[in-house]
């Protein structure tokens, strides 16, 4: 038994000594390792894992040195790699460190160990020098969620509210925010703009006014006087008939003198003054149309005729405007 | 030359005088004719105006007796063509047929030549029967072989249209209805009216023959003084307003009235309501048209003469509706 273990010390003494001097040789010249943050992770967790490779600064200098770090495949068994880091170079003192982090995840639960992995060195020992070194292989416990049976199922979680971030919001603010500039922009603009003079207000004349002011005219103008009869009767009639149409609101400027005559009986006083009016339009019409040459006593006639239903139809009180610049009588067409 | 007013004041007495048979006709006509006195009115205004009328009404309403009860009034000769799809052109206006006993071909004159024709539901016979017909009403002469007849003087068509039942018609052309002076649309009775002739035809025994109460000469004459009756540049222009409102509403500012018309009136249009209102001034005994003469003949001269859109005729709006929108807008002179 003894002597077991004396031959068994003597062997294990003897494969230390053979491994020392490469022990040397790689904290002397170049060395490459493989270490995880955690050595134990639950199931879908993920873990950090670091591949480094220290190289001398003169070996690194070299122009024809070149290393390779492991290409690692996304999927292995039961491992899946998740992210990778950029290769990073760092100097320590006259050491040059390669390093690239990995994260990995594992959805198998066990004890499962993550392979070593190939450093491949090109021109490190001498110009065409190809060497390949490997990383310790990692175990790493992918444990289940302990689960207390003795306890009753838990609902599901409702939906989780989303933590409120004002930059969540910021094309909404901005809408906002150029809309109360514009309406402050156009408030200040129309402000300060000079405001319109309001419109000159004009007396307001009544229709009957009007008619009566026109009938003056007509009077002053001495249309038949001059022989223009068929222009008299055709502005006597005029103003009579535009001021039925602004008093009595009916369209008496496209009415015929016999639609006139029946339209107008509901609307005014002017019963009992139909003959007079009905008179008035006959001899207008004749004159109007049948070149009718009534005689002077006719005209001055029809003149008192058309101001005594003017007299007969006046209104109490209701002005209405005449706004600037409107004809003040119908504009004459035809002979 | 310019009518004077001395003219006009003679013109008016003459006219006065003239006009006196319209009212011998009226009396005589409504011996046998209950109500319908603006049917025959019409047809006073066609003959005064040398215008043929189109009737439209249901039948029974006294369309045919009206007629020839006035050809019988006027002493002229009256002739009613029934339209039916199998007419042909020589059923209306005649034909060559062979005499065998003097060896030759002989004219047979057909029903048109009279005074008065009744071309009763004109729309059912094909349309080479309605052009025969319109082209004797235009040309007023007829040419049979190689022979050429003259029509009687007067001449006056009255062709009816029955508005209900219109399958199986041909509807006349809008060229062809534009040569009716007049589109007469007929209503019924009123109660009273209605009553009258209910009595009237229980007791036919009651009612007087009709007699003739004046000559077609006196209607010929008649016409000349409708064609002398003073018509003034306002009452112009008012009818040529209207006859263009047809044609552009919006300048008329009734722009609302532009979708629904597809075309307006023709110049014939303005024809004939100069010549209608003439006609009609002399039946009411005057010799100057007023404006009311226009407004009173306007839409019988004008509805069959105003084209409607499918918008119009889905919107269920008639000629007459446009034409009442147009008169309320064109100013009266």
């Amino acid at each position: 038994m003894y002597k077991q273990q004396v031959i068994r010390r003597i062997l294990l003494s003897f494969f230390i000594g053979l491994l020392f001097p490469l022990g040397l040789l790689a904290q002397n010249t170049l060395e490459v390792t493989a270490k995880a943050d955690s050595s134990s992770i639950r199931i879908g967790e993920q873990v950090k894992l670091h591949l480094k490779a220290t190289v001398p600064a003169a070996v690194f200098n070299k122009p024809e040195f070149r290393l390779l770090l492991p290409i690692v495949p996304d999927s292995l068994d039961h491992f899946e790699v998740v992210t990778r880091s950029r290769v990073d170079t760092l100097t320590q003192q006259d050491m040059k460190v390669l390093q690239q982090t990995l994260t990995v995840t594992s959805f198998d639960s066990g004890h499962w160990e993550f392979p070593p992995q190939k450093f491949e060195v090109y021109g490190a020992t001498g110009a065409n020098s190809v060497d390949t070194l490997f990383s310790q292989p990692l175990g790493i416990d992918v444990n289940t969620v302990a689960v207390d049976t003795t306890k009753a199922f838990k609902p599901i979680k409702t939906v989780r509210a989303v933590p409120w971030n004002i930059w969540d919001y910021w094309l909404y603010i901005a809408i906002g925010a150029a809309v109360v500039l514009i309406a402050l922009g156009l408030w200040l603009y129309f402000r300060k703009r000079p405001e319109k003079k309001p419109a000159e207000k004009l007396p307001l004349v009544t229709p009957y006014d009007l008619a009566r002011q026109q009938l003056k005219s007509l009077k002053e103008e001495q249309l038949w006087q001059q022989g223009d009869i068929k222009q008299y009767y055709t502005r006597l009639t005029d103003i009579l008939r535009t001021y039925f149409e602004h008093q009595f609101g009916i369209a008496a400027l496209e009415q015929t003198s016999e639609e006139l005559l029946k339209n107008i009986k509901p609307v005014t006083k002017l019963n009992q003054q139909r003959d007079k009016l009905r008179s008035l339009l006959a001899i207008a019409d004749l004159a109007k149309f049948a070149k009718l040459q009534p005689t002077a006593d006719e005209h001055e006639d029809c003149m008192t005729k058309a101001e005594e239903i003017l007299e007969w139809t006046r209104p109490k009180e209701e002005p209405v405007a005449q706004t600037p610049g409107a004809p003040d009588e119908k504009p004459q067409t035809g002979a | 030359m310019e009518n004077t007013s001395s003219d006009i004041r003679q013109l008016n007495e003459k006219i006065h005088q003239a006009s006196a048979f319209v009212d011998l006709l009226n009396m005589e006509l409504g011996k046998v004719i209950v109500g319908q006195r603006y049917m025959v009115e019409r047809l006073l205004i066609g003959l005064l105006a040398q215008g043929h009328v189109l009737l439209e009404g249901v039948p029974g309403l006294a369309k045919t007796l009206s007629i020839k009860s006035l050809s019988s009034a006027i002493n002229a000769k009256f002739s009613r063509i029934q339209f039916t799809p199998d007419l042909l052109p020589a059923d209306v206006v005649g034909t060559m047929i062979y005499n065998q006993q003097k060896n030759e071909f002989v004219v047979r004159k057909g029903p048109i030549f009279a005074n008065f024709i009744l071309a009763d539901e004109i729309n059912r016979a094909p349309a080479k029967v309605q052009s025969a017909l319109l082209e004797a009403m235009q040309e007023r002469q007829i040419t049979i072989g190689d022979s050429t007849f003259k029509l009687d003087d007067p001449f006056l068509v009255l062709a009816t249209q029955n508005p209900i039942e219109q399958e199986g018609t041909y509807t006349l052309p809008e060229a062809q209805v534009d040569r009716f002076m007049l589109k007469v649309v007929i209503g019924y009775p009123t109660k009273e009216e209605e009553r009258h002739i209910i009595r009237q035809n229980l007791n036919p025994e009651a009612s007087a023959p009709i007699r003739p109460v004046i000559q077609p000469a006196d209607i010929l004459e008649a016409r000349k003084l409708v064609r002398e009756v003073y018509m003034d540049e306002k009452i112009e222009k008012y009818i040529i307003d209207i006859v263009f409102a047809t044609r552009n509403p919006e300048e008329y500012k009734l722009q609302k009235l532009k979708p629904l018309i597809s075309y307006g009136g023709s110049p014939r249009a303005s024809i004939n309501l100069a010549l209608a209102a003439k006609a009609y001034a002399f039946m009411k005994r005057r010799g100057y048209v007023i404006p009311e003469d226009v407004r009173s003949i306007c839409f019988d001269v004008m509805r069959h003469r105003v084209g409607l859109t499918y918008e119009a005729e889905a919107e269920n709006v008639t000629s007459e509706n446009i034409l009442s929108e147009i008169l309320n807008a064109v100013e009266v002179p």
